[in-house]
């Protein structure tokens, strides 16, 4: 009887341990197994690897625990693929060592963020995440920096690097490497969410693409002009500044600098695809993330009414025929003959040059945009190759909108 | 042996001195894990709070504290125990008095405390339940070999017959330990991306169900009768209970990751065996709730009111665990606050109640010790009550949070939701800090020997001189 009870609790101890083995066995080897597989399926010949720089900000992000509020895996789910992008695929991960998956989301997902935002607001926001998003609870990291957000040290430029490699392979990967995943997958029931439109950020700013028209409202809605003023306080006015000039807490580290919203007038047709869009080579993102009456308020918000809009001067005829020549020689190759901001030279921008049908800025904006020049955009100052006289008499030009 | 004798008679087997060591510093550790959690909790609702010196930034506090509580408290705990309990239930010593010092020493001045000096200074790997660095793993990995050798072969030495199930879960528990802790926290570094985070899922999972869940259970299978002084409702229950739970505890890690790109049959069938572990665990818990009948909710003897309690928050978590693993639950609320609240059940709830249970109740048995039942029966209602509260609250934040980012609205609305419900969370501090404190008072102010008074009280005097029900059969 012993010697029974002796052989079958040594029996039970293999199987103890056998149990161990087996979940192993099903739930490590195996699907790593098939991982593994659709990695070689899916990936790009020659993947991309991080470079030491992107290395070492990795380490940062792992050892400052930034996978314990960000996820890095985009679930095959739809409300996950609107708003961060095409799921997560095992060879987007092929070099993770160790993987930053995460299990909690306090912020949002970073797995598409490479592109979402520009360096400059990268660093404002690693430096102090307040002033740029009013009511994020991310904690600041001022040591990354020498004191200040545009004077980051090598570790917040390390940090910077890999977040900016986030979301990349897959981006590179194109619409080919979709179709190629696509035909790949395992799973395909559920990959039916992901599209290649969504291969980036939803929230990544684009330099073109599609908008709708934000619509207009009848001005004196008193609930629909709070919900504007509360929708910018609380997504703008951290960078614009509470009152709309540019000067919020965050700008201080934005190259360009926040739009001055009080200098320019914007048309309806702009506001939407700014919200929509965000602006390519600024620290502007999109925020499609808004709802469209959201997005509504906003605009009505932020546009005067067409009866308040500045009354423009008169113009002399000598002086906007001096501007026109001067717009012509030097300034239609980038801003288009007739403004349209679709000049020659455009495309080649990292920033598309301002259209003055779009973008109206006062006089002193333009004066001084063409004077001093626009820091961190293309736009150079005029001084040394304009005479005072034809510079104010561009900005005539540009003021007016009169190209013929 | 008869773990329902009441009195002194095993302390001649039993290492005091390690009970007591172990037992203060498991507080202690718990002290230093809580003001972990606190900070952390106060950075979220107010962010600007510190002065974001990397030293106490978010992230590595948030280590620490988990890595804190699971090494530093529950395993200290475990050990205290384990000190009282291997020689009750062998009737045998453990291995050596000098291998439980190093154990000692190793297990705090070696792991702990150098993995979250470690930690703070920057040196971790931002795995799950897997935070210290992979130097200090290396030593966890040698400790508990050696915790092995010191509490395992007492149960071999009496040719593994006729076992109490307490015996089964601590030999189940050290030994899946040291197989589960290196695949949790080597592989993942060896392995990459979504196959890493496969071994990821598991440990996550082995570390509460391989560690935790077994210790904590033989806790509370020891305390019931040796308080109680009645054998256990069922053995063959017990049993039962113990062998699907070894089955089916290990299968659920992929649980973590539904969703992902790991394969949907790995993930469906971690969700199955999700489910049937809620199965189970009623069993088990059905059979140590009829283990307490006539006991009521709250029995005056502390130790047997944790550990009662801890069964049924065990019960609960474990319930509220099959149903989260369901896709459909799952798909709301993974990511959320939700979880949150889940693993504070489980930890602070379930395996904290049990732990709290096994030190006060070995503490009793100590003749020199001191013993404050005052303070103990305050430190059980205030843990309680912030327990619950905690839960609630994180679980009301997790469901808020799904429901914004179910339905499309900005990010920071979820954030600004649930601001509220933080807060609340970090005021659960109060009572969980003062239950805690009241917990290292009611181990050190006292009348020594009180503790046995309270064994007497609990159950009458007469009780202890008719009262020697054979719990297990030929043992000792």
């Amino acid at each position: 009887m012993n010697r029974f009870l002796r052989t079958s609790y040594l029996v039970a101890c293999v199987a103890g341990v056998g149990f161990f083995v087996l979940s192993v066995l099903i739930l490590g080897v195996w699907p790593g197994r098939v991982l593994e597989e659709e990695t070689r399926r899916m990936s790009p010949e020659h993947p991309l690897k991080l470079t030491a720089s992107e290395q070492r900000g990795r380490a940062i992000y792992s050892k400052e625990g930034c996978a314990y509020c960000h996820t890095q895996q985009i679930r095959f789910l739809k409300s996950d693929v609107i708003r961060f992008g095409a799921p997560t695929l095992a060879w987007e991960t092929q070099f993770d060592y160790p993987h930053l998956w995460g299990t909690r989301r306090i912020g949002p997902d970073l797995s598409r963020e490479g592109g979402v935002h520009s360096p400059d607001w990268h660093f404002s926001h690693l430096y102090s995440p307040r002033s740029i998003v009013p009511e994020s609870v991310m904690p600041a990291y001022p040591t990354m920096f020498n004191g200040a957000p545009d004077r980051p040290t090598q570790e917040a430029r390390d940090v910077l690097a890999y977040i900016e490699s986030l979301g990349r392979a897959r981006e590179l990967a194109g619409p080919e490497g979709e179709a190629r995943m696509q035909a790949a997958s395992h799973q395909m029931d559920d990959m039916q969410v992901a599209s290649p439109v969504l291969n980036a950020s939803p929230a990544k700013a684009r330099r073109t693409g599609t908008y709708s028209v934000i619509r207009y409202h009848l001005i004196g809605q008193t609930t629909h002009a709070d919900r504007g003023l509360n929708v910018y306080n609380r997504h703008c006015a951290g960078c614009h500044g509470s009152k709309r000039e540019g000067d919020g807490p965050g700008a201080k580290g934005l190259l360009p600098r926040p739009a001055n919203l009080t200098e320019h007038d914007y048309s309806r047709e702009r506001f939407s695809f700014v919200l929509w869009n965000g602006v390519a080579g600024t620290a502007m993102p999109a925020w499609r993330d808004l709802s469209k009456e959201d997005l509504d308020a906003l605009a009505d918000f932020l546009a005067p009414a067409p009866s308040t809009r500045r009354v423009r001067p008169p113009g002399v005829p000598r002086m906007m025929e001096l501007g026109r020549s001067v717009y012509a020689a030097h300034c239609a190759q980038c801003h288009g003959v007739s403004g349209e901001g679709d000049g020659s030279a455009a495309r080649e921008l990292a920033m598309l040059p301002s259209n003055f049908h779009d973008i109206a800025p006062v006089n002193s904006a333009i004066l001084r945009a063409i004077r001093n020049g626009v820091e961190g955009t293309p736009m150079a100052p005029w001084t040394a190759k304009l005479t005072d006289a034809e510079i104010i008499a561009v900005a005539l030009v540009i003021e007016r909108r009169e190209w013929e | 042996m008869d773990v329902t004798n009441p009195g002194p008679a095993p302390q001649t087997q039993v290492e005091t001195s390690l009970v007591r060591a172990h037992g203060i510093a498991a507080i202690l550790m718990l002290f230093a894990s809580l003001v972990f959690g606190i900070t952390v909790s106060i950075e979220l609702v107010w962010p600007n709070a510190l002065d974001g010196s990397p030293w106490h930034s978010w992230g590595r506090l948030r280590y620490d504290h988990t890595q804190g509580i699971m090494l530093g408290w529950l395993a200290n705990a475990f050990f205290a125990f384990l000190y009282h309990a291997v020689p009750v239930l062998t009737g045998r010593r453990v291995t050596s008095v000098k291998l439980g010092q190093w154990l000692f020493g190793l297990w705090n001045f070696v792991v702990v405390i150098p993995g979250w000096i470690l930690v703070l200074a920057g040196f971790s790997q931002p795995l799950e339940w897997a935070e210290f660095p992979l130097v200090i793993d290396v030593f966890v990995v040698l400790a508990l070999v050696l915790a092995a050798i010191q509490f395992l072969p007492p149960f071999f030495a009496r040719g593994l017959v006729d076992l109490y199930v307490s015996s089964w879960y601590i030999i189940g528990g050290l030994i899946f330990t040291l197989l589960a802790y290196p695949m949790g926290n080597f592989v993942p570094e060896l392995v990459p991306g979504a196959r890493g985070a496969a071994f990821s899922g598991l440990w996550i999972h082995d570390a509460v169900g391989l560690f935790v869940t077994p210790l904590a259970l033989a806790i509370i299978y020891y305390v019931i009768p040796a308080a109680t002084r009645r054998p256990i409702y069922s053995h063959f229950l017990s049993m039962l209970g113990f062998w699907l739970l070894f089955f089916l505890y290990p299968l659920n890690g992929t649980h973590h990751y539904v969703f992902s790109v790991i394969p949907m049959n790995a993930q469906k069938g971690a969700i199955a065996a999700s489910a049937l572990l809620g199965v189970d665990v009623m069993i088990v818990v059905a059979n140590l709730l009829l283990s307490l009948r006539g006991s009521g909710w709250f029995p005056r003897d502390i130790p047997l009111r944790f550990v009662g309690t801890s069964a049924v928050f065990y019960l609960i978590v474990s319930i509220q665990g099959s149903v989260q693993a369901q896709m459909s639950v799952n798909q709301a609320v993974h990511f959320s606050d939700w979880v949150i609240g889940h693993s504070h059940l489980a930890m602070l709830g379930f395996a904290t109640f049990a732990a709290a249970g096994g030190i006060t109740h070995v503490w009793q048995r100590i003749p020199s010790a001191r013993y404050n039942h005052r303070a103990l029966e305050w430190a059980y209602w205030l843990l309680f009550a912030g327990v619950i509260i905690m839960v609630s609250d994180l679980t009301h934040a997790g469901l808020t949070e799904a429901r914004l980012w179910q339905s499309g609205a900005p990010w920071l609305d979820s954030v600004n939701a649930v601001r509220i419900y933080w807060l609340i969370r970090t005021l659960t501090a109060i009572p969980i800090s003062a239950g805690f404190t009241l917990l290292l008072v009611g181990l050190t102010t006292g009348r020594r020997g009180a503790g046995l008074d309270a064994i007497r009280e609990s159950v009458g005097l007469e009780a202890i001189e008719q009262i020697a029900p054979r719990l297990v059969g030929s043992g000792s």
